[in-house]
């Protein structure tokens, strides 16, 4: 790794140093990486399809000016089911504890959360203001699993955002069960959340259905 | 100039350090975290531990803890409503052209990691944006490049460790400063110290330095606002915090590896795998004492932001 001593004394001592630490560096990240890189999957014209037209609708129907906040709020609420694969998504975000809760606490859970949700969106009504959706590309993990990218823009966004939506299904019937945006998935950072939550409670779920039912309560705080 | 390559020599010779260094910490480490429930962060594991594979290695959470708390508190009192009266007293597209000149100034830091990386062409791509927005583009206001189809992408020497295989190592969270891992912690004084127009404008002593880290400061915390209302509205916040900083500085880290990214299975959990512990085992540090449903849940309510407006 450390270039020999003799080296400092020559015509270019820096340039040549940074070319040995370079090409150095290069052959131990090949090392690294063998076999990490892995062939990108076919896309996926269904998919695709699918996100662009009911994922756009519901982004639509945040921004309708035309619309009502009551009106918004429930053709979201059925915009939700028409997209997201919500029992799914409510039993992922509980990770672990999705295998120890009674059936009471999971359904008490899946109705809590689906309000909490919902109240997140909502109050960010006011910051939709006409973004269009377009696809880019998709790219399938595996049979009847596939991440399609986005690009939204317009609106209030200085800049055109990149978001994956990963679907599952088939044909022409699919479900997005997570979001992507700057890296970050939308369903894995929730079941983080939940689990510590969870966890800091002594594995206590009741602890978790009672801040989500509060949390809904309470209004927009900005 | 001399000062510049002195620099970039001292990076590289740690840089290599590191990265081997970086090896070593991860194997032995990895043993000693055997036993635990907590795998590596984000390696490709198994569906039954999926969602422990998405938890980031946090043995400092105690202490972090405590410094979300306080960050909390300090933005709370002085960053949020800072940002807040800045994006009152201007309009968005003003909002746009300042974090457009301080992005530009961070591209010669870009290009640095870029050459790093061995990425020509992103290399490239950075000095071509950089002359052209620093020019056409009056000193960074408006990115003529993008325009022009070269897209920007990030570089730093937490991705450029990351690309040469260091692992995040423990989950740190810095007052002030935020959420940060031992390898982007490094990388970060690493950026700081090799940071080209830092290094061109005498540091961040001179007018110049103060006057950016002051601007760059506050067009930050204003980009990030709706992360902070976001995090507000997280049960844990701190939780919240942690895993989507992991998941976006790993992101960044597959963008210079090209990496595929491990998802977890959203199949029916139940029909999967028994779980292997027991869920007071796999956290240690959370009481043991069960909390009345109705009593406030303290980790979660000590450390909700509630920023005003």
């Amino acid at each position: 790794m450390i270039p020999p001593e003799t080296t400092m004394t020559k015509a270019h001592p820096t340039r040549r140093l940074v070319q040995l630490a370079l090409v150095s560096l290069i052959g131990l990240g090949a090392m690294v990486q063998a076999g990490s890189a892995t062939a990108q999957g076919q896309r996926d014209a269904g998919a695709e399809q699918f996100v662009q037209t009911r994922a756009q609708r519901v982004i639509s129907v945040l921004a309708d000016k035309s619309q009502s906040v009551a009106q918004k709020k429930a053709t979201f609420h059925q915009g939700i089911d028409e997209l997201a694969d919500v029992p799914r998504i409510t039993n992922f975000v509980l990770g672990k504890y999705a295998r120890t809760v009674t059936p009471d606490q999971r359904a008490r859970f899946a109705a809590a959360f689906r309000v909490y949700a919902e109240s997140v969106y909502q109050n960010r009504i006011n910051d939709y203001h006409g973004e269009t959706l377009k696809v880019t590309g998709s790219t399938v993990r595996k049979p009847g699993d596939v991440i399609v990218n986005t690009t939204i823009s317009g609106g209030q966004l200085g800049q055109p955002v990149q978001v994956s939506w990963r679907v599952l299904g088939g044909g022409t019937s699919w479900k997005v069960v997570d979001v992507q945006f700057k890296g970050v998935w939308l369903a894995i950072t929730q079941q983080q959340d939940f689990v510590s939550t969870i966890d800091n409670a002594g594995g206590n779920v009741e602890v978790l259905i009672s801040q989500l039912q509060r949390d809904a309560q309470r209004p927009a705080s900005r | 100039m001399q000062r510049l390559s002195v620099t970039l020599r001292t990076a590289t010779t740690v840089l290599s350090l590191l990265a081997a260094g970086g090896f070593s910490a991860t194997a032995s480490s990895a043993h000693a975290r055997a036993p635990l429930e907590t795998p590596v962060p984000l390696v490709a594991a198994p569906d039954a531990t999926a969602d422990m594979a998405q938890t980031e290695y946090d043995p400092l959470e105690g202490f972090n803890r405590g410094s979300y708390a306080f960050s909390m508190g300090l933005d709370r009192a002085f960053f949020g409503p800072v940002a807040h009266g800045y994006m009152a007293v201007t309009p968005n597209s003003f909002r746009h052209r300042v974090s457009a000149v301080v992005y530009n100034l961070g591209e010669p830091s870009t290009f640095l990691n870029d050459v790093l990386q061995a990425k020509p062409k992103r290399a490239g791509r950075t000095t071509a944006r950089f002359a052209i927005n620093s020019t056409v583009g009056l000193l960074g206001l408006f990115d003529v490049a993008a325009g022009m189809g070269i897209r920007s992408h990030d570089a730093d020497f937490g991705q450029t460790f990351g690309r040469y295989g260091v692992k995040p190592g423990p989950y740190l969270y810095v007052p002030v400063l935020g959420p940060l891992n031992f390898r982007d912690g490094v990388g970060r004084v690493f950026d700081f110290f090799t940071d080209p127009v830092g290094i061109a404008g005498g540091g961040w002593t001179t007018t110049f330095g103060a006057s950016r880290l002051v601007v760059q400061t506050i067009d930050t915390r204003a980009n990030a606002d709706l992360a902070f209302r976001g995090l507000d509205q997280a049960i844990d916040p701190y939780a919240t915090a942690r895993s989507a900083y992991g998941q976006h500085r790993e992101a960044l880290v597959r963008e210079a590896t090209g990496a595929v990214q491990e998802l977890p299975d959203f199949d029916d959990v139940s029909a999967g795998p028994e779980p292997a512990a027991t869920p007071a085992k796999a956290s240690p540090q959370a009481p043991t004492v069960p909390v009345e449903p109705a009593s406030p849940e303290p980790a979660a309510s000590a450390s909700v932001p509630t920023v005003p407006q």
